[in-house]
């Protein structure tokens, strides 16, 4: 029991630290950062968070705007990959295998080199600085591994039921609705906050399509936080800035922790 | 549940963004004008911004993009931006060295209409560098920044002239135990490499890209100037660190007191005179040391205004532009945020020299400004040199093979470019 | 059946393979800031230019030294995880959240709060280092350390991912199969290695995959941290075709490193299935 505690403690301590640092940082004052490790007088201060909370846009703008963008690639993903994880499991093998490679190698590809021709993609359909217009990208690099992890999860259904929902005389789509979303709940559960979680984090897209400041997400948005010059690095504001963005997905992690897991448990393994 | 739920989050989004589209579309009658700026700027010109809306109230209203604090993002939005046509963006403002790169694609538009000789030469002649390209005036400067010497004026009568003398003054202070370190500056593989060695080798005689578009790399000069900053880590007189150090980092050191010199721009000053400098009243500015017959050289920063080709309100673009450099403006930016101004006729100002006691260094310092390459492929030759004089600094390879190879690659960009434009 | 595929299809097609396309087409084009952005054939000279470029090379060596070190570490961290998170015991859930949270954070933000943490000197390491009494590492500023220091940010960020991955991968282990094991007089140390690393074979292939193709793309967390430097020890492929279409603004060279890296990439992966499905003949 000792033995398992000590590996607990060494676990939280390896996750926890750099980010306790930057409670830490967030809380010092401007001179308490360059000796982190003395004791001087006036070390705490709150400056670094009443500055963030008084800008203009207020700070919570941002975090809407990345909850905007993130619910609604979320529900794009989910209303797109979900018919087509079916259908993957319903069609005739060879394809489906074939289509399944295909999908392997799209969730693989490192999608930064796609920035470029995504930018001038944009351009074309004239998709700039337009929130919900960025949920298209970040939904459409998503499908792939949200298709993959939802067709397993199809996959594990019995056939016999969706057999009984056919002799019911249930059409296509009333199956779907009915009987096979309600069973795969957990896996698009955990695909969906895969692909939030994706969403709220994302900085390239985010950065060049999107270029009015009360459109911009969280990520980019700190990235914006100034010091009083173009020189200096203001490392307590954004430490602040920082703990202030994690606080909404530290709690979409603690209460949705047990779907991450279980959907992940059913998923795309098999593939 | 969970589609209860997601209906919730359904009518919240299409509300968040309804929200969104009313406010987009409740247009009111002035014409409205934007401007990118990296957030530094966005905040230090808010009041004058506003002041501007008061006085053009219901005809021009001018709101600001913050752009990222790292001037290369900000860059990297502005060219996205114009990738991306349509940009809400009218005015940008832009670095020195983005200026040729702008202009030969076409983003910006010339200011032959609004700029004529009498205003061009009510600027300050260091700052009239940098802004034209082709004989064309395409920006209109905001702020100058030109490289500074740093020095303790507790520690020494008076700052050192030659290279030669800062490592014999940095090192005797170091011996005697009253700095940890003689120099600090910036060494990070970035742009302010370059600016801090384009300094040191005119300092030494030699050119990076000449008059006649020779390249000067692999001279005796820059191999000397090359050495000197490999000898000033080598020597100990800086921390080994600088070779990560950007401005930031070499301020935190000086401002500590932990070190004789510093190189940097003229911001910080007024971060060293802040209550919580351990140096307030202890700090001299001067020019970049040279060596014996050279003249000392200030690299030329600098932000200023252009406009963007594709907007549509050019004049009333142009109307903003010069409220927010008029001479007015630059003071009170100078007094407020200490930005060096660009009207030659602040220089002698009086209320501005009480208020600061290095306004005439500036001057100086402006007087031997130097600009960066001016050519659209700036960006690929200062990089070579960059990945070179790291190289060089963090002790991997030779100055003189460096540098070699500096001139080298820095040939063979100039001539892929030279034979695609014929 | 298949209409229910085609809006993903289309989705792909959009984001995969149009700008696929668009790269080749590009790749033999000089498209840069010196012909106005427009495009002029060069037959191929992109393609030659890359082979000759010294700079591509070295930057893949240094993907791949980048990708191979953090995965390999992380593929042993996330067992160990696993292993732990697998086993009940109480705050289990809390624990199980905050060991997911360094996953769940923003790059960029985590980046620069490495960067900070990695200062010379102000930063906490070299602060204990010179509490110490040792001399100071410069972390940031060694070409033979930095791009350690990138690797511990990415391995210390993507961990708690494929523990994730592993511990799903744990939890469809039947328990029998233990008790049978322990029944027959095995040690728990032979249990891992004769049952639970055999099972979680294949979720550790689709781990290391994954991670594989993301390290391979390595981009915010390197030009936050060091900005490729110093001396480039650290620039990765994806940095590389970044500054060239951005800053230099050729486009045309920029859209041939990203088809050369995905070309190297492709082989890569192959390469290690080969060596992975040899490592599988063998154990038979």
């Amino acid at each position: 029991m000792k033995r398992l505690h000590f590996y607990i403690i060494i676990l939280l301590t390896w996750s926890m630290l750099p980010f306790i640092w930057q409670l830490y940082t967030s809380f010092c004052s401007q001179e308490a950062l360059i000796s982190p490790l003395r004791t001087i007088d006036n070390r705490w201060t709150l400056d670094n968070y009443l500055r963030i909370i008084n800008a203009d846009p207020p700070f919570w703008k941002y975090l809407l705007n990345s909850l905007v963008v993130g619910t609604s690639a979320t529900l794009i993903t989910l209303i797109i990959s979900i018919p087509a994880a079916y259908s993957l499991t319903r069609l005739k093998s060879a394809f489906a295998k074939s289509m399944q490679l295909l999908l392997l190698a799209a969730a693989l590809f490192p999608y930064v080199l796609l920035f470029l021709a995504l930018l001038e993609l944009a351009r074309n359909l004239n998709l700039g600085n337009n929130l919900l217009a960025l949920s298209i990208p970040y939904s459409a690099l998503s499908t792939p591994l949200a298709v993959l992890l939802l067709s397993s999860a199809f996959r594990d259904i019995p056939k016999d039921l969706e057999e009984a929902a056919i002799l019911d005389g249930l059409n296509t789509w009333q199956r779907l609705k009915w009987v096979l979303i309600p069973l795969i709940t957990p896996s698009s559960a955990s695909t969906a906050i895969l692909v939030f979680v994706f969403s709220w984090n994302e900085y390239p897209i985010a950065l060049t399509w999107i270029s009015r400041s009360e459109l911009i997400t969280l990520p980019v948005a700190i990235s914006r936080i100034a010091g009083s010059s173009v020189y200096s690095v203001p490392y307590g504001t954004y430490a602040a800035a920082s703990v202030l963005g994690s606080i909404p997905l530290l709690l979409i992690v603690l209460i949705f922790q047990k779907q991450i897991i279980s959907g992940l448990t059913q998923g795309a393994i098999k593939g | 549940m969970i589609i209860k739920k997601l209906k919730l989050i359904i009518i919240f989004t299409l509300l968040c963004f309804s929200s969104i589209v009313i406010g987009l579309t409740d247009t009111n009658k002035p014409i409205e004008i934007n401007a990118l700026m990296p957030a530094p700027f966005a905040d230090s010109t808010e009041r004058l911004v506003e002041q501007f809306n008061q006085e053009n109230k219901g005809k021009i209203h001018l709101t600001v993009t913050r752009g990222p604090r790292e001037t290369e993002s900000v860059s990297d939005m502005a060219i996205s931006s114009m990738i991306l046509g349509n940009s809400p963006i009218d005015i940008l403002l832009i670095d020195v060295t983005w200026l040729p790169k702008y202009a030969a694609t076409g983003w910006i538009s010339p200011l032959d209409e609004w700029v004529n000789d009498e205003d061009i030469k009510s600027i300050i002649s260091g700052a009239r560098q940098g802004n034209s390209y082709k004989n064309r005036e395409f920006r209109w400067p905001l702020v100058a920044d030109i490289g500074l010497l740093y020095w303790r004026k507790d520690l020494m009568q008076e700052p050192p002239k030659t290279p030669d003398a800062l490592i014999k003054i940095s090192k005797k202070l170091q011996n005697e135990g009253l700095v940890k370190y003689g120099y600090v500056w910036q060494g990070r593989q970035y742009e302010g490499l370059s600016c801090v060695y384009l300094e040191v080798l005119k300092g030494f005689g030699g050119d990076w890209l000449d008059n006649s578009n020779q390249f000067r790399l692999d001279e005796k000069s820059s191999i000397k100037a090359t050495n000197w900053l490999r000898e000033l880590i080598t020597s100990e007189v800086s921390p080994k660190a600088v070779t990560n150090f950007s401005e930031p980092e070499a301020l935190q050191i000086f401002e500590t007191g932990d070190s004789a010199f510093m190189r940097n721009w003229p911001y910080a000053w007024a971060e060293l005179q802040k209550p919580t400098s351990s140096v307030k009243d202890k700090v001299g500015v001067t020019t970049m040391v040279a060596d014996t017959n050279q003249t000392p050289t200030a690299t030329l920063g600098s932000w200023g205004f252009s406009i963007l080709k594709n907007s549509n309100n050019k004049d009333a673009a142009w109307k903003a532009i010069s409220y927010l450099t008029s001479e007015q403006a630059q003071k009170e930016l100078f007094l407020k945020y200490g930005y060096t101004p660009t009207k030659a006729k602040l220089f002698n100002d009086i209320e501005m020299l009480e208020m600061s006691p290095i306004l005439p260094e500036l001057e100086k310092a402006l007087q031997i400004s130097e600009p960066r390459p001016k050519t659209p492929i700036y960006a690929q030759l200062s990089d070579v040199l960059q990945r070179e004089l790291s190289a060089v600094l963090t002790g991997q390879k030779d100055p003189q093979k460096a540098m070699i190879s500096a001139q080298v690659s820095s040939e063979n960009i100039l001539k892929s470019a030279g034979e695609l434009r014929s | 059946m298949i209409f229910l595929f085609a809006p993903a299809a289309l989705f792909l097609i959009l984001v995969f393979v149009l700008p696929l396309i668009r790269y080749c087409w590009i790749s033999v084009h000089a498209l840069s800031v010196i012909t106005n952005l427009e495009m002029i054939p060069n037959y191929g000279a992109n393609w030659i230019r890359l082979y000759n470029d010294q700079r591509f090379w070295q930057d893949s060596f240094q993907t791949i030294r980048f990708t191979v070190t953090s995965v390999s570490l992380e593929i042993l961290f996330a067992i160990a995880i696993a292993l732990l998170l697998d086993q009940r015991w109480r705050g289990r859930g809390v624990v199980r959240a905050l060991t997911i949270l360094p996953w769940a954070l923003p790059t960029t933000v985590m980046a620069l709060g490495w960067r900070w943490i990695f200062n010379t000197p102000h930063g906490p390491i070299e602060q204990i280092i010179s509490l110490l009494g040792f001399e100071s590492i410069n972390i940031l500023s060694n070409p033979n350390i930095a791009w350690i220091a990138t690797v511990i940010g990415d391995v210390w960020k993507t961990t708690p991912f494929i523990a994730l991955i592993l511990l799903a991968g744990l939890q469809s282990i039947p328990n029998d199969l233990y008790e049978a094991f322990r029944l027959e007089g095995g040690s728990s140390r032979q249990a891992l290695f004769n049952i639970t690393i055999p099972l979680l074979k294949q979720y550790l292939l689709i781990g290391i995959l994954f991670r594989t193709a993301q390290a391979f793309g390595v981009f915010d967390l390197i030009q936050i941290m060091t900005g490729g430097g110093p001396a480039s020890s650290t620039e990765s492929l994806a940095l590389y075709a970044y500054l060239n279409a951005m800053r230099f603004l050729d486009f045309g060279y920029s859209a041939t490193i990203m088809l050369g890296s995905f070309i190297l990439l492709v082989f890569s992966c192959l390469l290690a299935w080969l060596i992975f499905n040899q490592i599988k003949k063998i154990q038979l």
